[in-house]
């Protein structure tokens, strides 16, 4: 029998659901000189004798025992070549090695038995260090950033990476851990150190955050859970001289030490634009009891059902909300609260320009409520099918939401009304943009309505960019 | 302030009458301020009541943030917000109450080198002793100012104002001073201000100018405030003129009031 070679990926894939093994992927059956031998390959026994991996440098082997351990249970030759591609898809996973070839060849050897076969991982580590350099110009800024990434730091598919930018007002920089359970690569740690500014015009705020973290992810069953303990010492400022008092009282530090909880459980087929599949995460977050001056507890959900209906369009809902409890008597700080409306929640607004707001600065609200209904159908005549043409869709959307301050005395009655009262809603029709897997751009065509007063509207024409849509 | 920010202040400012909710912001009284911030305080009080102006005090554990300048102390009029007693006082200028319309030219040039010898030596010296010397920084200044804030938070703000004003005591030429240099420096001072008071009421004869408001304001504090080492209270003590006259106003226009601090 002759060697076989598996396929390989030209690019490193990322975490993600886009990493799991589809069954277009799987690889194509071997070359045959006729059919007839295809059968005895299917019903032969083999055992598999060795499974090697070559090529390791810093690596440690403990680590690939894990994930090359399973071709081992093979019984036939299809088998063989089932589990071999399965377990270099895992090496590939690990974020390590640039190539992964497969080698089946029969055992040779004095121990070779006759239907023995030994298989052999041929890898390509990664390099130990890739840096990268970016200049940046925008929003009056420009900046310079400095990324440097350890690939495979000890040895066991850790990672360290650092990124540092240098602007002309802000200076942010973060350092990064990240460290697999060796075996199971779902399970990791994750460290990190950073400083990041940011500016709200919507609230003439800015803010300057310096703080570390530390996140365990693992998977239980369907859901994948997030613990994650965080202390951030956060510095409030006023954007310009005209900031309104209630923004200036806001002004100073304050050190917050968080534990959080996020359980996630996704089952769209794609982040960005998903036909089928439902999206659930709960986040909630304790702050004041582990240290720090916040106090608080925050929770926030995110729901996001999608269904493929006639002629290859998909409907889309999606609903969010979330509140905020401040404990121990002090009221919450403006970092902390809900922003609801802008381009990417309820469109027709302003960014984060529904709710509170003092002297035409947003201040945000403990409670909020947002949902999305949406049509996706391709581009009329679909233009470019089947290349560039299916980054776009054209979609038909009604939103809904509303920001407030509930008085926590009452009684959840009295909270639902209060949210009930006021909603904001708009609907309207754009084009969406499909950038890479992560995000998205979106030009659309949105008509607000139950405006209240304060809130500053965008109607329209509106743009927007981001990750996350509601 | 630059030009055309003040122009604008006042023109902004000259618009609407004093209102009854005018609000100062300090630091909290009890656990929080320091003298310089103090006695910065107490002067604007001064000057406020001098004008008959009413003024709510209210304190905020984050008052150095609020402030536009950060320095304490700062009014809340209106939509205004003001910071230092300077700025406060051409605002009130704008409003139409002013303590220094009866001074000529000479006295007004006067008043104001002595205001600068008040913020250039007193000021200056407060804000030495209280973080230049290591056993006040050590006993008094650091805990005082991280005392709203929680651990490591406290460490942090309290060694970063240190540091800064060390580097702005050596950017002055203070920093190789000691602390009895300073302690003289300080007796110098009020020998100039003892002289100019005399025997008058006030420094520039019968009525009450900032001027007086901003040394009541450094004077009282200092007296009235416990350091380490009580010798900058007894130097200024030593001086009777200056102590009748720190008296004086406490009783006309702080009456109704216990002594602060």
């Amino acid at each position: 029998m002759g060697t076989v070679h598996a396929k390989s990926l030209d690019s490193i894939p990322m975490h993600g659901r886009d990493l799991t093994v589809h069954p277009d992927d799987l690889m194509e059956p071997p070359e045959q000189v006729n059919d007839s031998k295809q059968e005895i390959l299917e019903n032969k026994d083999v055992v598999v004798q060795h499974v090697n991996i070559q090529g390791l440098g810093r690596t440690k082997e403990d680590l690939l025992g894990y994930e090359i351990s399973d071709v081992f249970h093979s019984k036939n030759l299809i088998d063989v070549m089932r589990k071999a591609h399965i377990a270099r898809q895992r090496l590939l996973r690990l974020g390590i090695f640039k190539q992964v070839e497969v080698l089946i060849d029969t055992s040779e050897g004095t121990d070779a038995l006759p239907n023995g076969l030994d298989v052999t991982f041929e890898v390509t580590e990664v390099k130990r260090l890739t840096g990268s350099y970016n200049t940046m110009v925008g929003n009056n800024e420009g900046s310079m950033v400095l990324g440097l990434k350890l690939p495979n730091t000890f040895g066991r598919a850790e990672k360290l990476t650092f990124q540092f930018s240098y602007g002309t007002k802000e200076t942010s920089y973060g350092l990064s851990f990240f460290k697999p359970q060796p075996g199971n690569f779902e399970r990791n740690l994750t460290l990190n150190l950073y400083k990041v500014t940011g500016q709200f015009p919507w609230s003439s705020l800015k803010e300057t955050d310096k703080g570390m973290s530390a996140e365990l992810n693992f998977p239980l069953g369907v859901t994948n859970h997030t613990l994650k303990w965080e202390g951030v010492w956060r510095e409030l400022g006023c954007l310009a001289r005209s900031a309104s008092f209630a923004v200036r009282e806001e002004s100073g530090h304050s050190l917050k030490s968080a534990l959080s909880h996020t359980v996630s459980i996704d089952s769209r087929n794609s982040a960005i634009f998903p036909s089928r599949g439902a999206l659930l995460q709960i986040n909630q977050e304790l702050a004041g009891y582990t240290g720090g001056d916040a106090s608080f507890l925050k929770e926030d959900f995110e729901l996001q059902v999608n269904r493929r209906l006639f002629w290859d369009s998909v409907l889309s809902a999606s609903l969010w909300g979330g509140m905020l409890y401040p404990i121990g008597g002090q009221s919450s700080s403006i970092a902390d609260r809900f922003y609801l409306g802008g381009p990417t929640s309820v469109r027709g607004f302003g960014m984060y320009s529904i709710g509170p707001q003092s002297e035409g600065d947003y201040l945000g609200g403990e409670a909020y409520w947002a949902g999305g209904l949406h049509l996706y159908t391709p581009l009329p005549f679909r233009p470019g099918r089947g290349g560039f043409g299916d980054l776009f869709r054209t979609h038909f959307f009604l939103n809904a939401g509303n920001l407030c301050n509930l008085n926590y005395g009452d009684g959840p009655q009295a909270h639902l009304q209060k949210l009930a009262e006021c909603i904001r809603w708009s609907y309207g029709a754009g084009i969406v943009l499909r950038l890479g897997n992560i995000a998205r751009l979106e030009l659309n065509y949105c008509v607000p309505m139950g405006v209240q007063s304060g809130d500053r509207i965008c109607d329209g024409v509106q743009f927007g960019a981001g990750i996350r849509f509601l | 302030m630059s030009l055309a920010a003040e122009a604008f202040v006042s023109q902004i400012a000259a618009a609407e009458p004093w209102p009854e909710n005018a609000t100062l912001y300090q630091p909290l009284k009890e656990d929080q301020i320091l003298l310089s911030d103090c006695a910065s305080s107490l002067a604007v009080q001064a000057y406020l009541r001098m004008c008959g102006l009413p003024v709510q005090v209210v304190c905020r554990a984050n008052a150095e943030y609020m402030s536009p300048s950060g320095k304490i102390p700062f009014i809340h009029v209106g939509n205004q917000v003001v910071s230092e007693l300077g700025p406060i006082v051409q605002f009130t200028k704008a409003k139409g109450h002013s303590l220094s319309d009866g001074l000529d030219d000479v006295q007004r040039a006067e008043m104001k080198a002595y205001m600068e010898l008040v913020n250039n030596m007193l000021l200056t010296a407060e804000l030495f002793i209280q973080w230049c010397d290591d056993a006040t920084a050590a006993e008094i200044s650091r805990p005082r100012y991280s005392s709203p804030y929680s651990w490591p938070l406290n460490n942090i703000l309290a060694y970063q104002k240190q540091w800064e004003v060390r580097r702005k005591m050596n950017a002055i030429g203070w920093g190789g001073k000691t602390l009895e240099q300073v302690y003289e420096d300080v007796s110098q001072c009020c020998q100039a201000l003892s002289q100019r008071l005399g025997t008058q009421p006030y420094f520039f004869s019968k009525q009450p100018t900032e001027l007086d408001a901003l040394v009541f304001g450094h004077l009282f504090t200092i007296i009235t405030t416990r350091l380490t080492s009580g010798e900058l209270a007894e130097r200024i003590k030593g001086f009777s003129n200056l102590l009748s006259f720190c008296r004086r106003i406490e009783q006309t226009y702080f009456e109704d009031k216990s002594s602060s601090t």
